[in-house]
């Protein structure tokens, strides 16, 4: 029989490739069922193309943003936290593909891969349908109602534990009443980007932060050093510009004056590859992943830039873009000492918790540049922008006035963290064409953040 | 990949959520029926069921290779005695011959020594030193007797017989890294978690399912227990060999049960019939195979039944499903190329000694054209290419000869092309592949459907009798992965389709131990088509491969199909040549 068994490998290998085909399509249902259940013709989920029923969506603190009763779309009861709160919670028509209707579909429809579309006691109760998400309703309203009808972006999120507590987007509408659209582009533009995840700005002078970090570890004696000001610098025949004479400074009050001529300088002296890592570092050029919703990459490159480029950069200009989350996510970094913690706007169950206890976390800066910048960014507050605007929040922060060319007024940003331990939340504001940083995008934060420290401080 | 990580990361979330959940089973017990809660407890047992079914029958199967019992010996005079380990050996100088003589002047392929009826036959192979017994030059064939003496080109041997009681079990077995595995699993504890499953699964289809079908579920699932547990009790008496085959079989066969209550109940009864004809067939066979020239016989007789099937189908046949391919006979119909299909395994096996004698396998090939014209006149494609794949697999053990595979294999390629590009039916099967969700509900709306299904079953699946897939045209049997899925789950319908390849592979496990090559080709032929079945029926209803309508062996839904499953299966049990490891020991039922 050893001939025929030599001649009965052939059969092996028809075995084997039925086995890969198996296996291939094993991979391809995990990949892929959470797509396929979605289909319209699912008659688990859907009856002429409507969801059935779906889970229900919460705040923090249990208020009911969308729920699905006798097949009918509820949102929040007030205005201006469905307003508010479009982008997180989503449209009817799914335009809105960071929210959580279209990122989480498949588990509000009641769908997962273990249970796969099974309904315990047929669709009575959805066990582990419903989302709790970490954002608070009241809060994303005061946001809301801030940004008074200006385009841009408020984000608040706890850099201990990484709940995103606050997440508006304007412009917005009512979900629960749809307007036209197309009646009034000026005004929808955009309106179905959520830009705290999916826009990229340029940054201006927030990012002097991260030119600030690759100073503190890498040039000696950057505490020495004294910088010249007189409005302006040439750096190899071009222009860098600061809108007054800031005279002489030193690191500490450039960065407090937001002096762009020392950063230039700085910038320079740091070189383009330390400054291309410290923007890598701190998290320009690849996006992050919320709860499985990928925002959207802000860019640093300074491949090929010349030397008035590397000094442009370093100040935030040049092709500098950042996105509102991302700076925020550096913020957090900032305050907690140098370590990174993962966004969210999920409701971990106590489950993931505990596992999140043995990840390891990601560390970005050392101890003592964080604390260094840390203390920098108090005194901006102390100095420039007015501790009494900020009464009791204990802030640290930094302003952006990003210029971005023709005859359009400046995006305004701040940005920043609040140094108290029972409230230890991180944030970021940004208006576009909004115009001085810390006149614009100072308030809205001031308005936040105070509305947070009384509803959460001490918790 | 990150999918499929946050796919993860959300199933633990879930099973946490779904557990703190179960509260409600105790907050509100009015609106919460028995049936309700006997689901959500089963779902989880079954996936653990089926998979311990298959782990623990493969150990037991695989735990030593056979050649267990020694049938003679020849004896180099004052020398060596070599024992013979099949009934059919060849001798020869090429390192293949089970009996490998290294003297310059034997041939490659010398001899075969054959043992039937207590008799021995040497057939020379055409060999340049030539064979003679007690110093008489054969031509072809001759017979030996215990005793004689053998010349193989001037090297002499004796034959001897094995004295009785001589044929120890034991010294001989050949044991391989399964067998210590092997040792501790009783098929009758296998059998009881197969009646387990098979009890409450029905007990699931019976609280799931309107009312006038609840009684016929029970009722035909408790007559094919009833087979099944005669069958056991009766083969763990009266046979010596592994039972955990018949239980791999028991285990699909359930799930045919499953499937055919679901989507069409009114004929469980018949598919109830059809297993127990299966069974019936399958021990038919088995003793007809036991004995060689009984088996060469029937190989005669089922070709010649194989023609005139063919015939009739050709002339009566009826169309249903787009093939001409059932034949109906008033009171019954059927599909006359599933039992064709046992025929044509049959007709292309062989003894070693014709194998080597005669490698012209024209009458076979005619056989084969024959049956694959005549499949593609009925317009039953897939089937053709069951035949045609068992064709080429059965060739090349027949003949060895890779150039004429090849040939064959080009031949068929450009045959392909030419029904893709003149039929438009077959086209339009070619254009859905791989873009089924383009044409969703059009020619890839079975396809879309069944991993729509599919993926609503998660892990787990949603219930016996839950699905929605059943209204799906050809759930039962094309679409029956997707089916499985969706009620029973991923895990349960993922060990069904391996428990198919599984015995195809232990098909080619037990060549090697085979004791005639007749049983090893018959054996290798099943296989074939029990993995090209797969693979078309499994991958077609998932878009892996065009939709072909092909049953899943054993577990879609028709008559002819499980008959000639069983049929077929009793060539991989006619194979198996070893004994139970506990005939010698003890003798217990469970």
């Amino acid at each position: 029989m050893k001939l025929l068994t030599r001649r009965a490998l052939a059969i092996l290998v028809l075995a084997l490739a039925v086995i890969c085909g198996i296996l291939f399509f094993t991979v391809r249902y995990l990949g892929e069922a959470s797509k396929w259940v979605q289909h319209a013709a699912n008659q688990h989920l859907y009856k002429n193309g409507k969801l059935k029923a779906s889970g229900t969506i919460y705040d923090r603190n249990g208020e009911i943003l969308m729920e699905t009763v006798d097949g009918i779309v509820r949102y929040h009861e007030n205005p201006a936290v469905r307003a508010a709160l479009m982008h997180a919670v989503g449209d009817a028509d799914g335009h809105v593909v960071t929210g959580a209707r279209v990122a989480w579909g498949k588990r509000l429809a009641g769908w997962n891969l273990l249970q796969g579309a099974y309904r315990f006691n047929r669709g009575l109760s959805h066990p582990g349908s419903d989302i709790k998400m970490t954002l608070d309703a009241e809060l994303c309203a005061i946001a809301y109602n801030s940004l008074q009808g200006r385009k841009g972006a408020v984000g608040v999120y706890n850099y201990k534990t990484g709940e995103i507590l606050c997440m508006v987007s304007t412009p917005t509408f009512d979900p629960q009443y749809p307007p036209d659209i197309d009646k009034d582009p000026e005004r929808y533009e955009g309106v179905y980007i959520n830009r705290f995840l999916s826009a990229a700005y340029t940054p201006g002078s927030v990012f002097k932060l991260v030119t600030a970090a690759a100073a503190i570890d890498n040039l000696e004696n950057i505490d020495s050093t004294v910088f010249q000001c007189n409005s302006k610098t040439v750096i190899d025949g071009e222009y860098v510009t600061c809108p007054t004479a800031h005279g002489r400074v030193d690191f500490k009050e450039a960065l407090a004056k937001s002096c762009n001529v020392a950063f230039a300088q700085i910038a320079l002296a740091v070189g383009a590859d330390t400054l291309q890592a410290y923007a890598d570092k701190a998290g320009f050029n690849s996006s992050l992943e919320v709860n499985g919703i990928k925002t959207k990459a802000g860019q640093v490159n300074l491949k090929n830039a010349q030397r008035p480029d590397l000094a442009w950069a370093g100040i935030g200009q040049y092709t500098n873009t950042a996105n509102p989350l991302n700076l925020m996510v550096f913020m957090g970094t900032i305050a907690n000492d140098g370590v990174r913690v993962e966004p969210k706007l999920i409701k971990d169950s106590w489950l993931l918790r505990l596992l999140q206890t043995v990840v390891p976390r990601e560390r970005v800066l050392s101890p003592e540049t964080a604390i260094r910048l840390g203390s920098m960014m108090r005194n901006n507050v102390l100095s420039s922008y007015g501790e009494g605007n900020y009464r009791g929040l204990e802030l640290c922060a930094k302003s952006g006035t990003a210029e971005v060319g023709g005859d359009r007024m400046p995006h305004a940003w701040f940005a920043g963290y609040m140094q108290r331990e029972d409230c230890p939340l991180a944030f970021v504001v940004v208006v576009e064409n909004g115009g001085g940083g810390s006149k614009v995008a100072g308030p809205i934060a001031r308005k936040v953040l105070q509305a947070a420290v009384s509803r959460y401080a001490g918790e | 990949m990150n999918e499929l990580l946050s796919n993860l990361k959300q199933l633990l979330e879930m099973t946490a959520a779904w557990w703190s959940n179960l509260s409600l089973l105790f907050n509100s017990p009015s609106t919460i029926g028995f049936d309700d809660i006997y689901t959500l407890l089963v779902r989880w047992v079954f996936p653990l069921l089926a998979v311990g079914i298959l782990v623990r029958c493969i150990p037991p199967l695989l735990r030593n290779r056979g050649c267990e019992r020694i049938w003679g010996y020849l004896e180099v005079p004052g020398s060596i005695k070599i024992p013979i380990r099949h009934w059919e050996v060849s001798l020869g100088r090429s390192k293949l011959s089970d009996i490998v003589i290294n003297l310059p002047f034997i041939s490659r392929n010398h001899a075969v020594l054959a043992y039937s009826r207590d008799s021995w036959t040497i057939t020379d192979l055409g060999s340049k030193g030539g064979v003679s017994i007690n110093g008489q030059n054969i031509e072809g064939k001759g017979e030996v007797h215990a005793g004689d003496t053998i010349s193989l080109g001037g090297a002499e041997f004796r034959l001897l017989a094995v004295e009785e009681g001589n044929d120890d079990l034991d010294a001989t077995r050949r044991r391989t890294w399964l067998s210590e595995w092997g040792e501790g699993i009783a098929p009758g504890k296998t059998f009881l978690l197969l009646l387990l499953f098979q009890v409450l699964g029905a007990f699931q289809l019976y609280f799931t399912m309107p009312e006038e079908t609840k009684r016929t579920i029970l009722l035909t699932v408790a007559v094919f227990i009833a087979a099944e547990c005669f069958y056991y009790v009766i083969a763990f008496l009266c046979s010596r060999k592994h039972l955990e085959l018949e239980l791999l079989a028991f285990f699909l066969c359930g799930l045919n049960l499953f499937v055919v209550a679901a989507d069409v109940p009114n004929q469980l009864l018949k598919q109830l019939i059809a297993i127990i004809i299966g069974m019936v067939v399958f021990c038919i066979l088995q003793f007809i195979l036991r004995d060689m020239e009984r088996a060469r016989k029937l190989k005669y007789i089922l070709a010649a039944g194989a023609l005139v099937l063919l015939a009739a189908n050709l002339v009566f046949g009826e169309v249903r499903f787009g093939g001409r391919n059932w034949i109906n006979l008033g009171f019954i119909t059927f599909q006359p190329m599933e039992f064709v299909k046992v025929a044509f395994v049959l007709a292309g096996t062989a003894t070693l000694d014709r194998m080597l004698t005669t490698r012209n396998i024209t009458a076979f090939i005619a056989f084969a054209g024959t049956c694959i014209g005549a499949l593609i006149i009925m317009r039953d494609l897939g089937t053709a290419v069951v035949f045609f794949g068992a064709f080429l697999v059965i060739a090349f053990m027949r003949s060895g000869d890779l150039r004429t595979i090849a040939y064959a294999l080009a031949a068929a390629v450009l045959g392909a092309l030419a029904a893709i590009t003149f039929m438009p039916y077959v086209a339009s099967r070619f254009e859905a592949w791989g873009n089924v969700w383009q044409y969703a509900n059009t020619i890839g709306y079975q396809q879309t459907r069944t991993m729509i299904a599919a993926a609503s079953g998660g892990l787990l699946g949603v219930g016996g009798g839950n699905g929605f897939l059943v209204n799906v045209p050809a759930a039962d049997t094309d679409l029956v992965f997707g089916l499985l899925c969706e009620e029973w789950g991923l895990i349960v319908a993922l060990t069904a389709v391996l428990t198919v390849v599984f015995m195809s592979l232990f098909a080619v496990f037990l060549v090697r131990g085979c004791n005639s090559a007749f049983y090893a080709i018959a054996a290798s032929g099943t296989a074939t088509i029990y993995l090209i079945q797969t693979a078309l029926n499994v991958f077609g209803s998932v878009d892996l491969l065009p939709l072909t309508g092909i049953t899943l062996p054993f577990v879609s839904n028709g008559g002819s199909s499980m008959i000639a499953s069983w049929a077929l299966l009793a060539f991989i049990k006619a194979a198996d040549s070893r004994s139970r490891p506990d005939v010698n020991e003890s003798g217990r039922l469970f």
